[in-house]
C-alpha cells in the first residue's frame, strides 16, 4: 500500500513538472535553439532572408552559444552572426583596438539564435555594446529606442559623411529623422555557374546579353541525367523570384508598405518563369532543394547555375570544387539591359542605447564606417563595403573568380530587399504559400493571389 | 496532546524547509513563475520587447479555435505521439527482458542501447537527415529505393518518429530493467515447473509485476512525446514540402513567439498543449486503477 502511494505520487509529480515545463517552454527553445549551432549553420548567408537551413559552413566547430554577449565596462563586446567574416573582422577591429587601447571581442551566434537572443537581450536590457542590424527588425528596435542615436554623433564626425555611402542602406536605418546604424556592407545578386557543366554540354558562358527567357531555354540545354540546368532556392527570396518579380515590372510590396504587390500580373509572370523550369525538369523538384539546398549542389557538380548572393563568396572560395569549376555572371534582364535587376541589402553597425560605454561604442563604429575600414574589409574579401567605390578592392580579392559578375551588379537597377515593420511574418506565409506553386499542386496564379491577400491582412495588423 | 510541537519538531521542521530550498526556489523561478506568467500572456496582444502588452480577454483563445494551422500541428503532434509511444515502450520492455537474463557481451548491448540518449539530438537530427536524403542518402542507396523520407508530406512526421523512438528506447530500456530487478525469482521458478514458456512468463508474471513502471514510462513518455520539438526543428525547414504536416504545436509556439515575436499568441497555443497533456494524464491516472498492479 505504502509503495502504491509512493507511486502515485512519484508519477503525479513527475506529471506535474513536465507540465510545467511544457507551459514554461519559454525558456527551453532558447537552450535547444543553442543546440542547431552543431549543425552546419547558415553561416555564410550574411544578408539570408529565411536561412535555408543546410549551408556548408564553418560555424560547426564554434561552441554552441548560450546567451548573446553583453556589455561590460572598459571591454567592447562585438555580436555578428556570420563565422566566414569573423576572421576578417576581428583584423579590423584589432587594428581599431591598436589605436584605442580598448579591447575588443567578436561573438558569433548563427542566424537563428541571433534574433532570438538579441531579442530577450532587448527585452532584459542587456544588449551587446556594438552589433549587426538588418532590414527585418531594424524598425522595431529603432521605435523602441534600443539603439543608439548616432545623429549627432555623426554629423561632428570628420570620418563618416552619410553621402558616400549607398542610399537604401542609410535610409534603412533612419527612423524619425534619426539616424541608428552606420552601413556596414551591400550585396548583389549574380549568376554563378558551372564552366565545367558548360563546355561539356556545349552552351556558352553565360555573359550580359542574356534574358531570363534565354536563361530558362539554356537551363534546359543543360539538363541530362547527371545534373539540372538551374537550381532554385525556394526558401530564399532574394537569391530568387525577388529579383524576377522586380525586372520584369512587378513589386513585392507598395512604397507606402501598406499593400501587397504578390498579385500584380507581372509578379505572378516573375514567379512563373521558375515554377516552369521545375515542371519542365531543367529545375530540381521542391523535395530536392528543400532536402539539399542548391549551393550544395553547385558545390556537388549537380547543377549548372545558381543565383546568390555576394555574401556566398566565402563558401565557394574555400570549396575545393567550386573554386576550380565555377564562376560568376551578371543576371539576365527582361526586355533590355536597363531592367536588369538586382534585390540589395545592407547590414549596419548598431550600439545598443544603454551599453556602459557609449564612447568607445560610437569610436569602432566610427572606424568600422571609416574609408580605411571599409576599404581593409573589401580587401580582406570579407565582403562587398556599403562605402561607395571600394568594391574593385574585393573584386581583386580572389584570384579563382572573375567577380566583375558581382561587381557590374552594382550598375544595374538597385532595387532595396522589399520589407516591413514585421517582415518575418508576411515572409515566412509567402514561402510556405509558394510550396504549392513549386510542386505544381495549385495555379501559380491562385497562390500569388493568396499571398497577396494575406500579406495585406499582415501589413493591416502593423 | 496534539498541538503540542516539541522543540524536536520544530527544529525538524525548519530543516525540512531548509532543505527543499533551493530545489523549491529553482522549481518557483524557473517553471511555476513562467508557466503562470506564459497563462497570463495568453490573455494579452504583447507589444514589443515585453512593453505595451494590451489586455485582449479570450480573443486569442478564439483565434486559435478557428485557426486551421493550430489544428494541423496537434494532428501531427499526436500522429507523432501514437506512432512513438507504444513502439518504443514495446520495443525497449523486450529488450530489456532479454537483456535481463545472462547473456554474453550483456553490458556491451545495454551500453549500445543506451548510447543514443547521450548524443545531442542536433548531432542525432543531423546524422539522420544525411541518411533519409532522397537523392544521396545511405538508405535509399543501399536499397536502390527513391523515398522521400522527409520531404513527402505523408510521411515524413513518420520517419521523425522513427528517429524519435531510435532515440528514447535505451531510456526506457533502462527503467524497465530497474523495474525487472525488483521481481523475485521464485515466481518465474514456480512457472517453470507448472510449464509455463517464455511467452507465457511474460505475460501473466513480468508485465503485471512491473507494471507500475510501465505506468510512469507511458505517462512521462506520452508528455514527452506531444511536446516534440528539437527533432522537427532540426530536419524540417520552411521550404520543405512536408512542412505544414510536420509542424507540432510546440513548433508553433517556437514559430509564433520567437520567429514573429507574437508572444501572446504563442503562449495561447502552449496553453491548449497543457490543457491537453493535463486532460489525457488524468485519463490515465484514473485508467491505471484497471490495469496497474502494486504489490
Amino acid at each position: 500500500m505504502k509503495k502504491k502511494i509512493v507511486a502515485i505520487l512519484l508519477s503525479a509529480f513527475t506529471a506535474f513538472s513536465l507540465i510545467a515545463c511544457g507551459g514554461a517552454d519559454t525558456a527551453a527553445p532558447a537552450d535547444q535553439a543553442a543546440a542547431p549551432a552543431a549543425e552546419p549553420a547558415p553561416a555564410p548567408a550574411a544578408e539570408e532572408a529565411a536561412p535555408a537551413a543546410e549551408e556548408a559552413a564553418p560555424a560547426a566547430e564554434e561552441a554552441a552559444p548560450e546567451s548573446i554577449g553583453s556589455s561590460v565596462e572598459g571591454e567592447l563586446n562585438v555580436t555578428i552572426w556570420d563565422e566566414g567574416q569573423r576572421p576578417g573582422l576581428q583584423q579590423i577591429v584589432d587594428e581599431w583596438s591598436a589605436q584605442s587601447g580598448v579591447k575588443a571581442t567578436i561573438q558569433v551566434v548563427d542566424w537563428n539564435n541571433y534574433w532570438t537572443l538579441l531579442e530577450a537581450g532587448a527585452t532584459g536590457g542587456e544588449l551587446p555594446d556594438v552589433f549587426w542590424m538588418h532590414s527585418n527588425v531594424a524598425q522595431k528596435y529603432m521605435e523602441n529606442d534600443l539603439l543608439m542615436d548616432l545623429t549627432d554623433k555623426i554629423a561632428s564626425s570628420d570620418k563618416i559623411d552619410l553621402n558616400n555611402y549607398y542610399e537604401g542602406i542609410v535610409n534603412l536605418y533612419k527612423s524619425n529623422g534619426k539616424q541608428y546604424a552606420v552601413p556596414k556592407d551591400i550585396d548583389t545578386i549574380a549568376l554563378w555557374y558551372n564552366k565545367t557543366i558548360f563546355d561539356e554540354m556545349g552552351v556558352p558562358y553565360p555573359d550580359d546579353t542574356w534574358t531570363w527567357d534565354d536563361f530558362a531555354a539554356n537551363a534546359k540545354k543543360l539538363t541530362n541525367a547527371d545534373h539540372w540546368g538551374f537550381a532554385i532556392a525556394p526558401g530564399n527570396n532574394q537569391e530568387g523570384y525577388y529579383n524576377t518579380i522586380y525586372s520584369m515590372g512587378g513589386y513585392v510590396i507598395s512604397d507606402d508598405k501598406k499593400t501587397s504587390g504578390m498579385d500584380d500580373p507581372n509578379s505572378i509572370k516573375a514567379v512563373k518563369l521558375f515554377t516552369d523550369m521545375i515542371a519542365e525538369g531543367s529545375c530540381p523538384d521542391l523535395a530536392t532543394v528543400s532536402e539539399t539546398a542548391p549551393n550544395e549542389l553547385l558545390q556537388a557538380g549537380k547543377t549548372a547555375m545558381a543565383i546568390n548572393g555576394s555574401w556566398m563568396l566565402a563558401g565557394y572560395r574555400d570549396n575545393e570544387y567550386t573554386s576550380k569549376n565555377c564562376d560568376v555572371a551578371v543576371l539576365p534582364y527582361t526586355k533590355d539591359p536597363s531592367d536588369r535587376v538586382s534585390i540589395y541589402n545592407g547590414l549596419g553597425w548598431a550600439a545598443a542605447a544603454n551599453t556602459k560605454n557609449p564612447d568607445a561604442a560610437w569610436s569602432l563604429i566610427e572606424y568600422l564606417g571609416s574609408k580605411e575600414a571599409q576599404l581593409k574589409q573589401a580587401e580582406l574579401g570579407v565582403t562587398m563595403s556599403a562605402y561607395k567605390g571600394t568594391s574593385d578592392a574585393w573584386v581583386k580579392s580572389v584570384d579563382c573568380f572573375d567577380l566583375n559578375g558581382h561587381m557590374q551588379m552594382l550598375n544595374a537597377k538597385l532595387v532595396f530587399r522589399p520589407y516591413s515593420r514585421d517582415t518575418t511574418v508576411w515572409e515566412d506565409m509567402m514561402i510556405e504559400k509558394l510550396q504549392d506553386a513549386w510542386t505544381g499542386s495549385k495555379p501559380v496564379e491562385d497562390v500569388c493571389k493568396d499571398i497577396a491577400a494575406e500579406m495585406n491582412a499582415a501589413l493591416a495588423e502593423e | 496532546m496534539k498541538n503540542k510541537v516539541t522543540s524536536r519538531q520544530k527544529s525538524e521542521f525548519i530543516w525540512g524547509w531548509l532543505f527543499i530550498l533551493p530545489t523549491m526556489i529553482g522549481l518557483i523561478v524557473l517553471n511555476i513563475y513562467p508557466m503562470v506568467d506564459t497563462v497570463r500572456q495568453s490573455f494579452y496582444k504583447t507589444g514589443d520587447f515585453g512593453k505595451g502588452n494590451i489586455f485582449v480577454g479570450l480573443k486569442n483563445y478564439e483565434k486559435v479555435l478557428g485557426d486551421t494551422e493550430v489544428w494541423q500541428a496537434l494532428w501531427n503532434t499526436i500522429k507523432y505521439a501514437i506512432v512513438e509511444v507504444p513502439l518504443s515502450v514495446v520495443i525497449a520492455l523486450l529488450l530489456a527482458v532479454l537483456l535481463n537474463r545472462k547473456l554474453k557481451g550483456r553490458g556491451l548491448f545495454r551500453t549500445i542501447l543506451f548510447l543514443p540518449m547521450v548524443v545531442a539530438p542536433a548531432a542525432i537530427a543531423m546524422v539522420w537527415k544525411w541518411l533519409y536524403n532522397s537523392n544521396f542518402g545511405l538508405i535509399n542507396n543501399l536499397f536502390h529505393i527513391k523515398v522521400n523520407w522527409i520531404s513527402d508530406p505523408n510521411i515524413a512526421i513518420f520517419s521523425i518518429a522513427v528517429i524519435g523512438i531510435w532515440s528514447v528506447i535505451g531510456y526506457n530500456m533502462v527503467l524497465f530493467l530497474a523495474g525487472l530487478q525488483e521481481v523475485p525469482r521464485d515466481y518465474y521458478e514456480a512457472a517453470s515447473l507448472d510449464g509455463a514458456n517464455w511467452w507465457q512468463q511474460l505475460i501473466n508474471i513480468t508485465i503485471p509485476l512491473i507494471s507500475p513502471t510501465i505506468f510512469f514510462v507511458l505517462v512521462t513518455r506520452i508528455i514527452a512525446a506531444l511536446q516534440v520539438f528539437d527533432l522537427i526543428y532540426m530536419m524540417i525547414d520552411l521550404n520543405n514540402p512536408a512542412w505544414k504536416k510536420t509542424e507540432s504545436l510546440v513548433f508553433l509556439f517556437y514559430k509564433y513567439s520567437f520567429e514573429q515575436s507574437k508572444k501572446g499568441y504563442g503562449a495561447t497555443v502552449i496553453v491548449v498543449l497543457l490543457v491537453l497533456i493535463l486532460l489525457i494524464t488524468v485519463v490515465q491516472m484514473i485508467g491505471q486503477k484497471k490495469w496497474v498492479h502494486y504489490e
